[in-house]
């Protein structure tokens, strides 16, 4: 009785050390963010006005975007809309080929791994540089995110190192992180200077003013926006909030609940081009988002803000990395995001929950995370998804509890199991075989021992 | 119908329900009983260095002697004396790279992270970020409990109206095997010196 | 006021001294408790495993059988939760319901509507406290550590009232068991890997005994806890509530 997630999980568990060591690593960003949580006195009021404030925003968001793109090209950005991903990337592409851009440089954005924007543009002769340091460093090894705010988490300062050896000609076999740091730092140092466009993503966008907010630690964003030519900016329709007074509640929560800082080095607000650079652009996708609003059941995930603390708490997900889940964003929100994306191609990843709701009480906007799971399950026989073998067993106990001298046989003969020989419990077609000793069933149920307490 | 009321129409005739905006004048932010030694507290934290100017002190002198083996220092400040290059006059951005020091000016701190609140104020900002090591004058005067005072009070310079930062000590990474390094893209070092009113 | 105990199936097929316990300790403090028979399921492992049409039946049946008590009783904080959370769902439009405002885990029960505020058993041993999920997040039996809320343990409280027991708890200290129904059958490795890092963790305080408030978690880590030739033991907290009465 499998998932794709559950056979993924299976073999990540395969490498005991690696396993543990990914559990302590990301156990210890949810004790830093539980010390600045208990740090602030109002944190859980911040956390009821975050989730009050997203819920107004994304229920008057037509004209929240209205005012953000109205005041935008007031600023003298231009504003576009991406109804999809293709659209997105051939808009970027558009602006792009008119500026003859070569190369551009780009800080982190989940929106345009989203899109696949990266492949399509290289496709097109476009080079792409990812400036934060973990997008390059999996950029440079090929291989996809698996953590939404570390991203190359799953890498030790080993694998970092043999990589910079072969792609940037660091110094054999020095493999300690602060030089490796350096290396990336001159390396990318090169890009920015060279590169002919900068691409940031939108931690927020502000409706009152027409700013792009991009929270980082390393500063990339603002190196990739002071030196080329152009920027754009790309943003999903969600991240729009009306003002700066909501703002402030956003930035306090963000790193707090995200790497357990008490803020992101940088918060750049970029509200208009450069004055010694072309335009600015700022491109906003729906890409489902204008449907996902309408899921009278699932539609609070658009309140997400991409901290990544219900990864970190998830224990699902600290046992099985962000590769076994076949979203590209993965825990307990991939979960969510992966069904309303694609409800058939992600139903895998829905096992991955024991319902604990730990992300639940994490979440600074207060996402119903583990609450949405449980209704997701319940949808899975509909979208053709349900796993068989479980749909049988769960009939299998409506047939047995729905029928009380069958049950009472059963829990009467319970007992029987305990003589069995060990080949006839232990075997493949017992899962709970797997990891537990079978139980020894008594001799009598409480319904039979009551009988004689009542005496 | 351009994308923008194809999107926005189809948004909004998928709304099922209306939530109303809460009040957020009720919310009771962390607010020290000195927020200059919390600032100063903070600014420790995030990896910055930070000095109290005395009054009728040579800033100049003093910079020289935090950086001594600076060569190429840049600055639009008026104060600013041993400034070797100028962002404002710069031929472009990446000529400004090999700056040493970078020395901006900061319009007020946010005790409970060390932000500095740094609106644009030349030509070119690459000047804060390319810097090897930054040099952040401030006036010990103005800092604000939290980011909600802060955020009632930041402003965008009048001539350079585009851009503005928040900045909390240097540029840092740890995605590296979680090991925590400063200087990753942008100033390896911040240095604030508190000036007196 | 009349209390209906309701005693899970899986209390019943393989942990029936809990529910004796739950008698007992109940009737012990003068309670007028009845076990209406034919009991069985609640309905939670179909519907968590997400079939919960399955469960409306017996729902149906949970409501007929205890709609006249004042409250139900049950030593299972997950079966408490989901009926509480759940069956005016799946009852809207089919059938009344009432027991979602009646049911309580008896560690609720006891706490805070009784108020138990005198001795009770006899447990010189130390036990290393187990904060299932569903009591912590949706019964709040005790401060989730997540949350920045004065931190409080109903389960602690009470295990307080017993002789010569030494409490502790471990480290995550509610951190899932990984049990989650279903989910230890379809994710075994994940829901192994947890059970063993849980069972570690309370093994480490230096405890003989792991309680807390639902046999399903302590059911999966005693599989667990044999299975890796581990001799801790296990009693739900009634079992030593009501220890030596």
């Amino acid at each position: 009785m499998s998932t794709s997630h559950s056979k993924a999980a299976k073999e990540f568990l395969k490498n005991q050390e690696y396993a543990k060591w990914h559990d302590a690593t990301f156990w210890s960003v949810r004790t830093k963010r539980d010390k600045m949580a208990y740090g602030l006195e109002e944190w859980e009021q911040l956390r009821e006005k975050a989730s009050a404030i997203k819920r107004h925003t994304l229920t008057h968001l037509d004209e929240y975007l209205d005012q953000f793109a109205t005041n935008a090209e007031k600023n003298g950005v231009i504003v576009h809309w991406a109804k999809d991903a293709n659209e997105f990337n051939e808009i970027v592409y558009d602006i792009l080929s008119s500026h003859h851009v070569k190369k551009m440089v780009k800080s982190k954005s989940m929106l345009t791994e989203e899109c696949e924007m990266n492949p399509y543009l290289e496709a097109r002769g476009i080079e792409v540089v990812e400036t934060d340091l973990g997008e390059r460093i999996i950029q440079l090894k090929s291989q996809k995110p698996s953590h939404i705010v570390m991203p190359a988490i799953h890498l030790n300062h080993n694998d970092v190192g043999e990589l910079f050896e072969e792609k940037l000609n660091s110094e054999k076999g020095n493999h300690d992180p602060t030089y490796l740091t350096y290396c990336a730092r001159l390396s990318l140092r090169n890009e920015f200077l060279t590169a002919d466009a900068g691409m940031t993503g939108a931690n927020f966008g502000i409706a009152e003013t027409g700013d792009i907010v991009v929270c980082t630690n390393e500063g990339n964003a603002d190196m990739s926006t002071s030196c080329p030519k152009l920027h754009i900016a790309a943003i999903g329709l969600e991240k729009v909030i009306p003002n700066y007074d909501c703002l402030a509640v956003f930035q306090r929560m963000l790193c707090r609940a995200g790497t357990g800082q008490p803020t992101t080095t940088y918060t750049s607000h970029f509200r208009k081009a450069r004055p010694t650079a072309d335009n600015m652009h700022i491109i906003l996708v729906d890409n489902g988002r204008s449907e996902w609003i309408g899921n009278p059941t699932h539609w609070e995930s658009l309140k997400c803000i991409r901290c990544g603390s219900c990864m970190n708490t998830c224990p699902v997900y600290r046992r099985s990395g962000g590769y076994s889940y076949s979203y590209f964003i993965p825990g307990p929100i991939g979960i969510n995001l992966g069904m309303l994306r694609d409800s058939k191609k992600h139903s895998g990843n829905v096992s991955a929950c024991t319902l604990c709701n730990s992300c639940q009480s994490v979440c600074p906007v207060k996402v119903n995370l583990g609450d949405q799971i449980y209704l997701w399950r319940q949808q899975l026989d509909e979208f053709g998804t349900a796993n068989p073998q479980k749909k049988l067993m769960c009939k299998g106990m409506t047939v047995l509890y729905n029928h009380s001298w069958l049950y009472n046989l059963a829990t009467g003969m319970a007992s029987w199991a305990n003589i069995l020989p060990s080949f006839v419990l232990n075997n493949g077609l017992n899962p709970w075989a797997e990891g537990h000793k079978m139980m020894q069933f008594p001799k009598k149920p409480f319904h039979e021992l009551i009988k004689e307490l009542d005496k | 119908m351009s994308n923008k009321e194809d999107i926005l129409k189809k948004y909004r005739s998928n709304i099922h329900e209306r939530f109303e905006m809460p009040d957020l004048s009720d919310i009771t932010p962390i607010t020290y009983k000195d927020p200059l030694s919390q600032f100063i507290e903070m600014s420790k934290n995030v990896g910055g260095n930070i000095i109290e100017v005395k009054e009728n002190q040579d800033i100049n002198a003093l910079v020289k002697e935090l950086y001594p083996d600076a060569k190429e220092i840049a600055s639009n400040l008026s104060e600013i004396t041993i400034a070797t290059r100028n962002p404002d006059t710069i031929e472009n951005a990446q000529a400004l790279n090999g700056t040493d020091v970078g020395i901006i000016r900061g319009m007020f701190g946010v005790a409970e992270n060390g932000c500095i609140w740094i609106p644009q104020q030349m030509k070119e900002k690459a000047v804060c970020f390319i810097s090897e090591n930054i040099v952040i004058l401030l006036r010990k005067s103005q800092i604000v409990n939290n980011m909600h005072e802060a955020y009632k009070q930041i402003a965008f310079d009048s001539k350079y109206d585009g851009y503005g930062t928040f900045i909390s000590g240097p540029s840092k990474t740890a995605d590296i095997a979680q090991v925590l390094v400063m200087g990753a893209q942008a100033a390896r070092s911040v240095t604030i010196l508190l000036m007196p009113d | 006021m009349k209390i209906g105990l309701f005693i899970p199936c899986y209390v019943d097929a393989v942990y029936p001294e809990v529910g004796v316990a739950t008698y007992k300790l109940l009737r012990h403090l003068n309670l007028d408790v009845t076990y209406p028979l034919k009991q069985t399921c609640c309905g939670q492992p179909m519907a968590n495993a997400g079939f919960e049409n399955e469960a409306v039946p017996l729902a149906e049946k949970f409501e007929d059988k205890f709609k006249e008590f004042d409250y139900v009783v049950a030593p299972s904080v997950s079966c408490t939760a989901f009926i509480k959370l759940n069956y005016p769902r799946l009852l809207k439009g089919k059938h009344e319901c009432q027991t979602s405002d009646k049911i309580m885990d008896v560690v609720e029960f006891l706490h805070d509507v009784v108020k138990v505020n005198q001795p009770l058993g006899t447990f010189p041993h130390k036990v290393s406290l187990h904060n299932s999920c569903h009591g912590v997040r949706e019964l709040g039996l005790s401060s989730p550590s997540e949350e920045h809320v004065a931190p409080f343990n109903k389960i602690k409280d009470l295990l307080q009232l017993v002789q010569g027991i030494d409490v502790v708890e471990p480290d995550r200290p509610d951190e899932c068991c990984g049990f989650g129904g279903m989910f230890s059958v379809e994710e075994t490795a994940v829901s192994t890997q947890m059970g063993i890092d849980k069972v570690e963790r309370h093994i480490a305080t230096g405890a003989k005994y792991i309680t807390g408030a639902d046999c399903s978690c302590l059911m999966h880590m005693a599989g667990i806890a044999r299975k890796q030739g581990k001799d801790i033991q296990f009693k739900h907290v009634i079992e030593i509530l009501a220890s030596g009465l």
